[in-house]
């Protein structure tokens, strides 16, 4: 027999069983379908990103800013507006465009804020003219002068503020009012990318915003014929050493690296989700191949004994597979697409707004599909293939002489890989060598070794475990009862193989959930405990709040202690720590943070507040002296005044007067918090502080119980994403289990008929199937939740005890899981039963 | 159809416990069309064992089928006792199967995740019931099954699976029992044991038994036979011998 005629052999098995080809097409290319979307979808936002900065930067040869010392995500330091005359003397430069962008707020006629959906509020300075940034005239002229200004044409016709109007705005320096002179937009667009801006002559902004003197950069546009680089370096050798300059392809790089940065963490997050779906249709593959196998027994021998070699055999097996593969493979890769447009769908309906276009299919894409897609038919199909080869020719005349029992040897090797894989799990979680690569090999590989040494494990104890969970329903609905239950135990590894596709994803979900429980459990015990404060703060627009926010906080008389925190990063021998920075008196008020040693509320400037990790490992104590160096440069020396336990603000606290010495960055608070003096009911306290908030609708002011809830939601949220994310293995289980059955009744097609024969009639033949499968998939539901919550756990204890510090558990989500077991039971059996009850008796007793 | 229904039939003889009138089974159109039953009138005598015999593609094992509720026919009609199978659905048909007719195949007629004992309960158990336990009691000592209740399938030798056969047949104790080649795969002393139960089961507790075989010898143990050749009736003997039956088919060209 030659390679053509395996392959030949292979086309045609492939054509004869076209269901069993089908369901496992299926369950390649949702795998495949997912990586490439995720792929796909990745690629286009950085695509679309990377276009945009492009477009952005487009005019700008070169950019003045500030130096950073180290990387990191804080605000460059501003620079001196005089620089502007310096760069502009310069040969060769024919704009420098100072730009500036700090906090404006409209306010209407009514008093209230002005706020498009969500955007951003921004003031900024503008010349006037359409410059190198872009901004074009819409109507009118532009501003000048402290009491005029520009806004752009979105709000405008939004707010119906037409040019002559007198606007009313809020900066870091209080409130202004001006004549609208101009409406604007960027290009040709009416909005500035969702946020509503207030634009001011230089001069105007640098006073009203508060500046100082100072902007965040200037914008360079060289003159035609000049060289760039000639410029460069002129303007480098006129420059300080804490200024710098960039070229314009560098800006657009390093701003799309920012934005592309969150690309790839959510691409990377989307692919762990993409993996295990693959992973799991691995399984559902392998299953499938295991039993069609065992079903041409008598065809495979009756080859042998035609003369086939057991190579032969085998590679007619593999054939099989790899045509298969690389069909279900190109399937996957359009599949992808779709899957990356479904994906965009439903982050945008929650409110991501990503670009609606999705369409770059890189080659890396294509290459990472086939080694996936025709990579795990492969694998799945190595031990089926290898088992088939070794099928003796008699076994053509004599079925019972079919396969050697593998019991032992499979339990050995479940074991050990079990074992393997749990021990690199707990390594790569506790021990975590190697960093993310080291987690990924670990801790991931591990994880996919324990799920496989399970799953191969599980037999064993399928059926003394099935039995049990068959025992109910065998009482409750007798003979249909009993025989699923005699079904599901009559072949444990057939059970335990399409159980396990569906308790690896229960399992994910299980552990998801002891994770979220643990960590709402410590974060609530910490609010509890810890925080002592009635009101939260935070920030809706992902800018950070202005300081005029926590200023009209701490005027209210209501409250008794108020302070925003601000952060900083600082490098403390050569380590970049994050500060966090309070007014310690009112800070003490309001949260414990568990102090071991010394004071927190006399903090004085230059002080520091350490938690006992960061002083146990620089051996700090009360005293000490820690110098450090933040990104603009400047350096101080911070003296240890207190060391605390509860790390819920961080590691390292300093006073507001320590960050503003040492930064002239634009403050922004992440969050501010405040407490009711004692002798204020809580129902006039909400009152005076809500009036007093209303202005800065990017504030979200929560009582201490509502901050709780909202943080208790997200938690869940998490989970809930988690749980929609494993959904598509989940599907591809359930699809897996019905694969399995329908093969199982396809078997039994004899039994089935007689049954039918003597009595039973279709509603009880569905019903047998039916509770067959929700046995099968209880069993899956079962042992995914017990590893899962081992793993959830594991997890658990692994992350730092400022995270989670206490281990909880949710038996309501157990419960859900378990009934979902059932339904996916359910859902599972219903092509099957239909299969089963449908059977024509005659032909059914007639099957061989 | 081709044939125009038959008119309504008067209710069947009372002596009569199963039964065909002028059943037609066509299979294929046109060129290709087969007359597997070629308008067949025939009925089977209460509380006795008889035998339909005929070669291979004459039409006797669509004739049980039909006679058993599991086929349904072009055209004419078969009966159980005083029902007219045509009359049925699905769900009346399981029923009938369940509580008026026993089934004996030639192979493959245990469910193998049950035991011995469940098995032969089955049918009652389908319908909820307990069954008469006398009866089954005596049936199960008639058998000689007694040590083997607890037994699956796998673990009884081919004679004895066709026992637990016959006994789950007689147990519910049905209007009629049909066996379609019930001795085929077995042993010829193996195959005249269960041939005697079946004629016991007659003779003694006047038990109505059909039976399709190609095997004189095993026609020899029943009441009548009758002979079935290309979809019509082609003759009908009482107390048949083996010689007898023999002679016949001879006769007849077979």
């Amino acid at each position: 027999m030659s390679t053509s005629s395996t392959a030949l052999l292979a086309r045609r098995s492939i054509r004869a069983r076209l269901g069993r080809t089908i369901a496992i097409a299926v369950a390649i290319t949702a795998g495949v379908s997912f990586v490439v979307g995720s792929f796909v979808l990745a690629d286009s936002l950085r695509d679309v990103f990377t276009d945009l900065f492009d477009e952005l930067s487009e005019d700008v040869d070169l950019q003045v800013r500030s130096v950073q010392e180290f990387d990191t995500n804080d605000a460059r330091e501003p620079i001196e507006v005089t620089l502007v005359d310096e760069v502009r003397a310069i040969d060769g430069v024919e704009v420098a465009e100072p730009t500036l962008t700090r906090y404006a707020q409209l306010i209407n006629d009514e008093g209230e804020a002005v706020s498009p959906a969500g955007g951003p509020t921004l003031g900024v300075s503008w010349e006037g003219d359409a410059g190198i940034q872009g901004v074009t005239i819409r109507e009118g002229v532009p501003p000048e002068g402290p009491d005029e200004v520009a806004i752009d044409k979105a709000t405008a016709d939004r707010e119906r503020i037409s040019i002559g109007d007198e606007v009313t705005y809020l900066t870091d320096t209080g409130q202004h009012t001006g004549t609208v002179t101009a409406t604007i937009g960027l290009g040709d667009t009416d909005s500035f990318g969702g946020a509503a801006l207030v634009a001011l002559d230089l001069d105007t902004a640098l006073d009203k915003f508060g500046a100082d003197g100072k902007v965040d950069t200037i914008d360079i546009k060289v003159a035609d014929g000049a060289d760039v680089a000639a410029v460069e370096a002129e303007l480098e050798s006129v420059l300080t050493n804490t200024v710098e300059v960039i070229t314009g392809e560098q800006v657009a790089e390093e701003s799309a690296e920012g934005v592309n940065e969150f690309v790839d963490l959510f691409g990377n997050g989307l692919l762990i989700f993409a993996f295990i779906t693959t992973f799991v249709s691995g399984f559902i593959i392998n299953n499938v191949f295991q039993i069609t196998i065992g079903q041409r027994l008598r065809e495979l021998a009756l080859m042998r004994a035609v003369g086939a070699s057991g190579r032969q055999v085998r590679r007619m097996i593999v054939g099989e597979a790899l045509i298969l593969g690389i069909v279900a493979t190109i399937l996957g890769v359009f599949g992808g697409l779709a899957v990356a447009r479904l994906l965009i769908t439903a982050f945008n309906a929650a409110g991501a707004g990503f670009p609606s276009s999705a369409t770059v299919i890189q080659p890396r894409t294509v290459i990472i599909a086939f080694l996936v897609g025709v990579g795990i038919t492969m694998l799945s199909v190595l031990v089926p293939s290898r088992r088939a080869a070794r099928i003796p020719p008699v076994a053509a005349m004599r079925p019972e002489l079919g396969f050697g029992a593998l019991g032992r040897r499979r339990l050995i090797g479940g074991v050990v890989v079990t074992i393997v894989g749990l021990v690199m799990f707990l390594v790569g979680m506790f021990a975590q060598p190697g960093g993310t690569q080291g987690l990924i090999f670990f801790a991931g590989g591990g994880g996919l070794l324990l799920f496989v040494g399970v799953a191969s494990v599980s037999s064993t104890i399928a059926r003394p475990v099935t039995r049990a969970i068959g025992w109910p329903i065998d009482k409750l609905f007798k003979v249909p009862g009993a025989l699923a239950r005699e079904n599901v135990a009559r072949a444990p590894r057939r059970t335990s193989s399409s159980a396990a596709a569906l308790m690896i994803g229960v399992s994910l979900v299980s552990a998801a959930a002891v994770f979220a429980s643990s960590l709402r459990t410590t974060f609530v015990d910490t609010l509890e405990n810890a925080i002592t404060a009635d009101y939260i703060v935070t920030d809706d627009s992902f800018q950070g709040l202005s300081p005029v926010v926590a200023e009209t906080l701490a005027e209210v008389p209501e409250l008794s202690a108020v302070t925003p925190v601000r952060g900083i990063s600082g490098q403390v021998e050569g380590d970049t720590k994050s500060f966090g920075a309070v007014d310690a008196i009112a800070f003490e008020e309001l949260v414990d943070p568990d102090l071991q040693e010394g004071t927190i509320g006399g903090l004085s400037e230059n002080g520091v507040l350490v938690h006992t990790d960061p002083a146990g490992d620089l051996d700090l104590e009360i005293g000490s002296e820690v110098e450090v160096l933040y990104q603009n440069g400047e350096t101080s020396t911070l003296t240890v005044e207190g060391i605390y336990g509860d790390a819920t603000f961080g590691n390292w606290l300093i006073s507001l007067d320590t960050l503003e010495a040492v930064s002239d960055a634009p403050a922004r608070d992440f969050f501010i918090i405040g407490k009711l003096a004692d002798e204020v009911d809580a129902e006039t306290g909400d009152a005076a502080v809500a009036a007093a908030i209303e202005e800065f609708p990017q504030a979200n002011l929560q009582t201490n119980a509502e901050f709780r809830e909202s943080q208790e939601a997200q938690i869940n949220q998490l989970l809930v994403i988690i749980s929609l994310l494993l959904a598509f293995a989940i599907v591809i289980a359930v699809l897996g289990i019905s694969i399995t059955l329908a093969l199982g009744v396809f078997e039994r097609t004899r039994e089935i008929g007689l049954l039918r024969a003597v009595g039973m009639n279709r509603r009880q033949t569905r019903r047998s199937i039916r509770w067959e499968a929700v046995i099968v998939s209880t069993f899956g539901a079962i042992i995914g939740i017990v590893l899962g919550t081992f793993l959830g756990v594991v997890l658990s204890l692994a992350v730092p005890d400022d995270i989670i510090s206490k281990l909880a558990f949710n038996p309501t989500i157990t419960v859900i899981i378990l009934i979902g077991g059932v339904v996916a039971g359910l859902l599972a059996a219903l092509y099957p039963s239909f299969k089963a009850s449908n059977m024509d008796v005659l032909d059914a007793i007639a099957t061989e | 159809m081709n044939t125009p229904a038959p008119p309504s039939p008067p209710s069947p003889p009372k002596v009569a416990a199963a039964g065909a009138v002028d059943a037609t089974k066509i299979y294929g159109v046109g060129d290709a069309q087969v007359r597997a039953l070629d308008g067949v009138t025939v009925a089977f005598e209460q509380g006795k064992f008889t035998a339909i015999m005929g070669p291979s593609g004459s039409g006797k094992s669509t004739l049980l089928h039909a006679l058993a509720g599991l086929d349904t026919l072009t055209s004419g009609d078969t009966y159980i006792g005083e029902t007219y199978l045509s009359t049925l659905d699905d769900k009346q048909l399981t029923e009938l199967r369940r509580t008026k007719v026993g089934f004996i195949f030639q192979a493959f007629n245990l469910i193998p995740t049950l035991t011995a004992e469940e098995n032969i309960r089955l049918p009652m158990m389908l319908g909820g019931e307990s069954g008469d336990a006398e009866w089954i009691d005596t049936v199960v000592t008639t058998v000689g099954l007694r040590e083997r209740l607890s037994h699956r399938p796998s673990e009884l030798s081919g004679g004895q699976q066709q026992r637990v056969a016959v006994a789950r047949a007689l147990a519910s104790q049905p209007q009629i029992i049909f066996a379609d080649e019930p001795t085929g795969n077995l042993d010829s002393t193996t195959g005249a044991e269960i041939l005697d139960f079946m004629r016991r089961a007659v003779r003694e507790y006047g038990q109505t038994i059909v039976m399709v075989t190609h095997d004189p010898g095993a026609a020899s143990y029943s009441d009548r036979v009758v002979f079935v050749g290309d979809g019509k009736i082609t003759g009908d003997m009482d107390e048949p011998t083996a010689d007898g039956v023999l002679d016949h088919l001879k006769q007849h060209g077979v």
